[in-house]
């Protein structure tokens, strides 16, 4: 059995049985052959979101030039290699977000309105990444991967996940790679035949309490049932899982090799910032070329808990090199760090360039969508939101621009001042750079049967 | 402002219809708006002179919000208009303020459901579990839930907590693990003790020589601090249950040093099972012993010394070139690093191991007493209907369980046997929404009044959290609990249960906001002496000062102000009051040059208000405001810029001063005035709540500023320092129950209090007054009125 069987629909999965044993990795491109046979099966699309927290140091991370044959600024450096296979953009914005503090990785996906502010009851919506499980979920035996520098899903206003559910449930993440490992290619207890009398008792199980909150529900008025709704959609949805789980019981997982497997089966500080992002960046490739899942959602950092980087020198968490006041020194911090990272996100994108996924490589085959929810950490500023879009240009994007909505809007060259980032940060030049364009352009790409995105008024042309 | 009462008439009818404004708001509008926003005008698609009050209207309130912060970031008017006066922006702000918290307090009433559902708490699930089947749910575990969400730091506001799939899929296979840890449908497990004496931990090599020269036994293992903190020794947890743990070690202090702190660690799931200091002489080891709850695995484990400073054995880290292995710290060699001086008192807060013990699992018989309490029937439709009856809370009916009985009918068409189908229809109980949810409300005969039921689940998980004991679920099925004498009976008891620590733990957390302590770890260049010692200990202080009110049913001035509190080792050590020693919390004495006294001054409360790198008087003045005087302030405008920071060759000068400038802005006056001086009181407080009179400064010149703590109120009164302010709050002490009530009542009955609420909340103040402001009589007050038993 290989790797690629993950990929084909599930009622292919009676012709897959019997297959056989396990075949090591190597993964995509060693099952060309098979594919061809397998016409049916069309290229997968991807998407990966990474978060970073805080904003960033905007005046080495922005990019000068504007257009096509735009310079790299000192932050972006690290990424050189990749310039051709990614879109700088500056000026964007959630029009909801402004104003806002840390609710903005709360709603970074979901360009919800929440405000954090007066303590309001907390209504968070679906996050893009969610919309895009809903259209490709069913293709691969995870609808999608929740993963974060702090696992669970944190609390309001403070988020350890991106994903939210359609009810705008945040939906909990994973932060070991060593447990995320083992759910993605673990093996059940107990063989085939228990597992699947296992679901079946399970399945039972929810009929059971669907069938009674159900009942209770018909007695119930129009306006009166949001909380047993909320109940009954879950429970719906986990009936929907544990059916999904049955039928790819007879899908075996893959086998990935003891070479491959070995770094995710040690425990990685996170005291060792570069070494555990680099794991973590690892676990979202090796989920992707073995097409566990096609959608990804990892924040690096959240927004209380951006690792200090002590390897480099960098002893202050990021949350406090953002209120850096001015301070030429913190500054000075936060744009090593900044830098760091993007080291960390150029080995990301290297490892998936080097991947074949048939005649491309898996980054053509992914869009990845990286950046903040902030700009201007010091007083939470959330215009001219530091953003990146790689890859995909399999799925039909086009990259190796800086597409900076400031630019129009702007007297002179950028100064790369101090009072200059603030004041960009401020509030939008161009309230039409809305970051949703660039989501529902992602979510279009994906197969997403939609004209809008929360307050999105277009897709982006300039990278289709 | 306040709310004035005399607009409770029609504001009651606003519940399901608009209302116009205040007098004093249509004024302003008149003034200032309506030229742009009227009728025939309507700039920004917004027209004001109409805009009415409907709590109903998500939009119609978001236009109100709108407006609000418009005024109040000076937005609107537009420059070229006239200026309103701030005291009028902070008027019309202040009142557009309180219709939206009305407006999401009347969203989060659930007495217009016909059946309210309430989500447990993870706590309050966990607890739930443990009474009723006797095991531990490690709820904060791998195999936990989510961290429920909080609406102003109460955690279980019903309308808040969400159900995601997550939760679904977590409650099934929590179900499961439970059951099968209570229940004896597997082999009896083995109690078994596995041992790692110091040969087995460290000196593996040693142990031939050592046996030969007849010293073996004296072999130990010596941690001195951050040494050993990434070595790891293997645990194999073979059966889920509970374990003793113990060490056998000593301590050694060196004098007028910190002591050293044992910390057990499971790395792989980030838990930790001991943690605390240990003050032992070398000659006289004591054995550390705690039981512990775990899972069936693997298990690497750390013994560390966690009292922080720098590591003494520096890079080299390990006994590599150990010629021997440690007996005593008379013993060693030129090139070890040092543990004592030349008269052989320790110089390192020290940890001197001898042994470790892994006993268990505990089970007190076998089956299990909760087996044999479930299965004491052989007619599964009784043990179904008896435990889903103990597990919901309620009398169960006919169609409930034969629903569950198909299931058991299932199981055993797949095989399983009488307890085995059984187990599946018990999952499900678990999983079910009478389970998961307090439900309140019946569609079969609607009532404004909770049933008696409901009266036990409102009452449990509001003085326990956790599901009501037999005996109040007994009181329920007869009718009686709601008669008063019951009720005032049975308040006292379950207040004076030792269930009711869950009260004096979860309601001062929620209510203080002690979540955000630690949130925004302080900065470890500005901050080295903070770990997570103190951090604990700051809440436990907090914590423990609230018990002690509650247990003696003292006054609630006292969180006002005191001359006592509740410390430990670390947390007297930090505020500069010496002679306590040890982990626990103990009461302590207070002298008005010590500077404490009161929450106000608690190094949590102080810190929860900080960010990390410096104190924030505005963030203070917010929080003290809300949680002390009950009128939380309007929200602030967007994008504020930052403060300024002087140029290199300025004066320094203290936040206060730049708050100032800041400040010059009329709009920002306006609501400033009345957040500010309540933050800028405790300026003699830094980041961490430590003591100060200057204010430590990094940019500019010169000497670093003095610290002037002094203010006046909005109305008028002045004070000088935070000693001071605490008498003017004492003053207004009606103010302060009533800010108390509303916390207390909001935790209990998981909502916002509205207007039609206000009534009730006035007369159980008064009688908290009448009574001295008591704290448990408050309590006691509150559950008697009729508002406790309101849906």
């Amino acid at each position: 059995m290989n790797i690629l069987s993950q990929r084909w629909l599930l009622n292919r999965r009676h012709f897959l049985r019997g297959l056989g044993a396990t075949v090591a990795l190597p993964l995509l491109d060693a099952m060309i052959p098979m594919r061809a046979s397998a016409a049916a099966a069309a290229k997968p699309k991807r998407s990966v979101f990474v978060y970073i927290p805080n904003g960033v140091n905007g005046m080495t991370w922005q990019c000068a030039k504007s257009g096509r044959d735009y310079e790299l600024s000192e932050s972006l450096k690290p990424l050189a290699k990749h310039k051709g296979d990614f879109t700088v953009f500056s000026g964007l914005h959630h029009p909801n977000g402004l104003g806002q503090a840390h609710v903005c990785a709360d709603t970074w996906l979901t360009g919800a309105k929440i405000d954090a502010q007066s303590g309001r009851k907390y209504e968070n919506t679906i996050s893009a990444d969610q919309v895009m499980a809903e259209a490709v979920g069913t293709q691969t035996r995870f609808s999608s991967l929740e993963l974060s520098i702090s696992s669970g899903t944190g609390h309001p206003f403070g988020t350890n996940t991106l994903a939210f559910s359609r009810d705008g449930v945040p939906l909990p993440a994973e932060d070991n790679p060593k447990t995320i490992f083992n759910r993605l290619f673990g093996e059940e207890p107990g063989g085939i035949a228990a597992q699947r009398t296992r679901l079946a008792k399970r399945r039972s199980v929810l009929d059971e309490v669907f069938d009674d909150a159900s009942a209770l529900r018909r007695e119930l008025g129009k306006y009166d049932r949001t909380k047993l709704d909320e109940y009954l959609h879950a429970v719906r949805d986990v009936e929907q899982r544990t059916e999904r789980l049955d039928a790819w019981l007879d899908v075996p997982k893959p086998k990935v090799d003891n070479k491959l497997a070995a770094p995710f089966q040690r425990d990685v500080p996170k005291a060792q910032a570069g070494e555990y992002w680099r794991t973590m960046f690892d676990i979202i490739v090796l989920a992707l070329r073995t097409d566990m899942t096609r959608v990804v959602t990892y924040m690096n950092g959240s927004e209380g808990n951006g690792l200090a980087i002590p390897e480099i020198g960098i002893t202050q968490a990021r949350h406090n090199l953002s209120h850096h006041n001015g301070d030429p020194v913190v500054l000075e911090r936060l744009a090593t760090s900044d830098a760091f990272i993007m080291q960390q996100f150029a080995h990301f994108l290297g490892e998936l360039t080097a991947v074949k996924d048939g005649d491309e490589s898996l980054l053509d085959r992914t869009m990845v969508l990286f950046g903040s929810g902030m700009s201007y950490g010091h007083s939470h500023a959330n215009s001219n939101l530091p953003i990146l879009l790689a890859g995909g240009r399999g799925i039909g994007l086009k990259h190796g621009q800086h597409l900076d909505y400031n630019r129009p809007h702007l007297k002179d060259d950028y100064t790369l001042s101090y009072e200059e980032w603030r004041a960009l940060c401020g509030k939008p030049k161009d309230e039409k750079a809305r970051l949703n364009n660039v989501l529902i352009t992602m979510l279009q790409k994906m197969d997403v049967k939609a004209e809008k995105f929360v307050d999105s008024l277009g897709t982006v042309s300039e990278i289709l | 402002m306040k709310l004035p009462f005399l607009i409770l008439p029609w504001l009651a009818v606003a519940v399901f219809g608009a209302t116009p404004p205040e007098k004093h708001v249509t004024a302003f509008f008149e003034q200032h708006c309506n030229k742009c926003h009227n009728e025939k005008k309507q700039k920004g698609d917004l027209r004001l002179d109409n805009l009415a009050v409907d709590f109903s209207s998500p939009k119609i309130m978001g236009n109100w919000e709108e407006t609000m912060n418009r005024i109040n970031s000076g937005d609107m008017p537009p420059e070229k208009e006239k200026r309103p006066k701030p005291e009028d922006i902070a008027s019309v702000a202040d009142w557009i303020a309180g219709q939206l918290r009305e407006a999401e307090a009347v969203r989060q009433a659930t007495g217009t459901d016909k059946v309210a559902f309430l989500k447990l708490t993870r706590e309050e699930y966990a607890n739930t579990i443990r009474d009723l089947l006797g095991v531990t749910f490690d709820v904060k575990g791998a195999a936990g839930l989510p961290e429920d969400p909080d609406w102003k730091g109460f955690e279980r506001i019903g309308s808040v907590l969400t159900l995601s799939p997550a939760h679904v899929e977590k409650y099934l296979a929590a179900a499961e693990m439970v059951l099968d840890e209570a229940l004896s449908l597997r082999p009896e497990p083995k109690r078994e003790l596995v041992a790692w004496a110091a040969w087995d931990m460290r000196w593996k090599g040693f142990q031939k020589e050592y046996e030969a020269r007849g010293i073996a036994d004296q072999v130990r293992i010596e941690i001195v601090p951050n040494n050993y903190t990434t070595d790891t020794w293997n645990l194999d947890v073979k059966t889920t249950g509970d374990y003793l743990v113990r060490v056998k070690l000593s301590g050694l202090r060196p004098e007028g040093g910190r002591a050293p702190r044992l910390k057990v660690y499971l790395s792989n799931v980030d838990k930790t099972i001991i943690e605390q200091d240990v003050d032992a002489a070398e000659d006289k080891p004591v054995t550390i012993e705690q039981r512990v709850h775990l899972i069936a695995g693997k298990y690497p484990v750390r013994i560390i010394n966690s009292v922080p400073g720098p590591n003494p054995e520096g890079r080299r880290s390990r006994h590599s070139g150990t010629p021997n292995a440690f007996t005593n710290t008379r013993s060693r060699v030129p090139w070890q690093i040092k543990l004592t001086d030349d008269n052989f008192k320790p110089i390192q807060p020290t940890l001197i191991l001898d042994r470790v013990e892994w006993d268990g699992p505990i089970v007190d018989s076998w089956p299990t007493a909760t087996h044999q309490r479930i299965f004491s029937s052989s007619d599964a439709r009784e043990i179904v209907s008896k435990f889903a009856e103990r597990a919901w809370r309620r009398p169960v009916r006919s169609d409930e369980v034969d629903r569950l009985m198909k299931l058991v009918e299932k199981a055993q068409s797949l095989g399983d046997n009488l307890e085995g189908s059984v187990r599946m229809a018990l999952v499900a109980v678990l999983s079910s929404k009478s389970f998961i949810y307090l439900e309140e409300g019946s569609t079969k005969t609607p009532s404004p009044t909770l049933s008696d039921s409901e009266l036990a689940s409102r009452l449990s998980y509001f003085l326990w959290s956790t599901m009501p004991d037999e005996r109040l679920l007994e009181l329920a099925r007869s009718g009686k609990l709601h008669a008063p004498d019951t009720l005032r009976a049975e308040v006292k008891r379950m207040l004076a249960d030792p269930k009711s620590q869950a009260f004096a733990d979860s309601f001062p957390r929620q209510w203080l906001q002690l979540r955000r302590v630690g949130m925004f770890p302080p900065d470890k260049i500005l901050y080295p002496d903070y770990d997570d010692n103190l951090e604990h200990s700051m809440v436990a202080e907090t914590l423990a000062f609230f018990a002690d009110v509650l247990r003696r049913n003292g006054s609630l001035r006292e969180f006002l102000d005191s001359d006592w509190t509740m410390l430990n080792e670390r947390l007297a050590t930090h505020y500069g009051i010496g002679g306590i020693r040890g982990d626990e919390m103990q009461r302590v004495s207070l002298t008005p040059e010590q500077h404490r006294g009161g929450l106000l001054t608690q190094g949590s409360v102080l810190s929860l208000t900080s960010d990390g790198t410096r104190h924030r008087p505005v963030h203070r003045g917010v929080w003290v405001l809300d949680a002390i005087i009950g009128k939380p302030a309007p929200p602030p405008p967007a994008n504020v810029p930052a403060l300024s920071t002087p140029a290199p060759d300025q004066k320094k000068t203290t936040v206060r001063e730049k708050l100032e400038q800041h400040r010059a802005d009329p709009n920002c006056t306006a609501c400033h005035t009345k957040i500010d001086p309540l933050g800028i009181a405790f300026d003699n407080y830094d980041a961490l709540g430590r003591w100060r009179t200057v204010e430590t400064v990094k940019d500019g010149v010169g000497t670093d500023p003095k610290l002037d703590a002094s203010g006046t109120l909005s109305d008028g009164r002045s004070f000088k320092d935070a000693a001071d302010l605490k008498k003017l709050l004492l003053g207004d002490t009606d103010k302060f129950a009533a800010a108390l009530t509303d916390k207390l009542t909001t935790y209990a009955l998981r909502r916002g209090m509205t207007f039609s609420d206000r009534e009730e909340l006035k007369r159980i103040a008064e009688q908290a007054k009448a009574d001295d402001y008591r704290l448990s009589s408050l309590v006691e007050y509150f559950v008697m009125s009729p508002l406790f038993v309101k849906r």
